[in-house]
């Protein structure tokens, strides 16, 4: 039950920051995303099941209020949940240029994902190569550089963790 | 033992939840996908909100502690009476801005048979800002799908095309920009009769499409929506040209165009409502 609070806790915290601050802080449109920074957090200390079910409910609720493709968003961040708990659970994630690594990367599938789904299911011609590749860029590489830092605050913070060493995997 | 049986039930999720992934993507126009849709826009909408308040409120309520502590410390009667004038110059600030914002609206010149709606924004992802955005008004303010959307330029104090409506929900509404790429509107060069189309490109950047190879377009020139557009008043004021190309036609050449709107700061919008007769 505590563990179900800390994780509701965490979507609205997640949620408020990719949602409501961004309008204070992005730079010419560029804002780091925090939702998939979290849920690579929960793949990597958690395991495969949080964080793709956190991934599905962040996908599920981003997807309701944006424009792109509904589902769009719901399919990567389940995949990106799955494949961070599937395939970076031997990494240590307590090191910052892992974790900036890790998160390129994860961005970088994010967007290949974004480009293959649209260029799969053309929605209204608006295809996978409107996409600005330096707007693009510039995203994965803000949210790579900002991930040491949600990093840090997750670990701090240390509320959804159970008895040191026990995760989900 | 124990890891094995954890990781294939990890495996069965992925998939199970893979599929109602792809399903919502491939069934996104059917009555049962956005069913589901809305619901989950009923119960995320209001709660996010509702948290937003709540964390706001926090914030709020941590500062009036913090602020507490530290008037105990000095004089507290002092110290009180100062807080208490600096917050009520901090809000005379925000609502003598808000004033000045409301006034400079309100001295718009009138079209006639409009009722203009105020709304707020009520959020938007931020990396998505030239996509779309959420307005605190919905279908008990009198609003409807495919009503237009403008907003306040501040430099000439005009209303710009901004987006249009394509969500109605009770308390709230969804807006499509004008620079979403999925946005086309018809235009004209202002003064120039020139009639070409603008296509959103998901930055602050028209695409404008279509120009007769020898118009006289440059730099500076303004777009406004032409009478072609079913949504926007014919007249009512896009962009302005900051590039001219020649396209890959013979007969067309393309353009970019800045919309008015980038600098609006004011986080509200018009919504501008027909008035039934």
């Amino acid at each position: 039950m505590k563990k179900l609070i800390s994780y509701l806790f965490l979507y609205f915290v997640f949620c408020m920051l990719q949602f409501f601050f961004g309008r204070y802080i992005s730079v010419y449109g560029i804002f780091p995303n925090f939702i998939l920074i979290f849920v690579v957090y929960l793949g990597l200390s958690k395991g495969i099941i949080n964080a793709q079910l956190m991934g599905f409910l962040f996908g599920l609720t981003w997807d309701v209020f944006s424009t792109d493709i509904f589902g769009i968003r719901t399919v990567m961040f389940t995949a990106i949940g799955y494949l961070a708990g599937r395939f970076c659970k031997d990494f240590d994630r307590e090191k910052i240029f892992t974790q900036i690594v890790i998160i390129f990367f994860a961005s970088t599938v994010y967007w290949l994902g974004f480009g293959l789904i649209y260029f799969i299911f053309p929605d209204n011609g608006n295809c996978a190569f409107s996409f600005s590749i330096l707007s693009v860029s510039s995203k994965i590489v803000v949210t790579a550089m900002f991930a040491p830092l949600v990093f840090y605050i997750l670990e701090k913070m240390d509320i959804i963790r159970g008895p040191r060493g026990t995760t989900d995997r | 033992m124990c890891r094995h049986k954890e990781s294939k039930y990890g495996n069965i999720i992925f998939v199970i939840l893979l599929l109602i992934g792809v399903f919502f993507i491939a069934g996104r126009l059917t009555s049962p996908v956005k069913l589901i849709k809305n619901l989950v826009y009923y119960i995320s909408y209001p709660t996010l909100r509702t948290a937003d308040c709540i964390f706001r409120s926090m914030g709020t309520f941590a500062d009036n502690v913090k602020a507490i502590v530290y008037m105990h410390r000095e004089n507290i009667v002092f110290k009180q009476k100062n807080q208490e004038l600096n917050d009520k110059l901090r809000n005379y600030n925000s609502i003598s801005e808000e004033c000045n914002n409301l006034s400079r609206l309100l001295k718009l010149t009138k079209i006639k048979n409009i009722i203009y709606v105020f709304a707020g924004i009520s959020f938007g992802a931020s990396d998505e800002r030239y996509q779309w955005c959420i307005l605190d008004k919905g279908g008990a303010d009198g609003l409807y799908n495919e009503l237009p959307v403008a907003m306040l330029n501040k430099e000439n104090d005009i209303l710009c095309a901004a987006g249009k409506i394509i969500e109605t929900h009770k308390t709230s509404s969804k807006v499509v920009l004008i620079t979403d790429s999925i946005s086309v509107i018809p235009v004209e060069i202002k003064d120039k009769g020139i009639n070409c189309l603008a296509e959103g490109s998901n930055s602050s950047l028209l695409k404008i499409t279509y120009i007769p190879s020898d118009a006289d377009v440059k730099p500076g020139d303004e777009i406004v929506v032409s009478g072609l557009s079913a949504v926007f008043q014919k007249g009512m004021p896009v962009g302005v040209i900051t590039e001219v190309s020649e396209g890959a036609s013979a007969d067309f050449k393309t353009a970019a165009a800045k919309v008015f709107y980038e600098n609006n700061i004011f986080n509200k919008v018009v919504v501008l409502v027909p008035q039934k007769q």
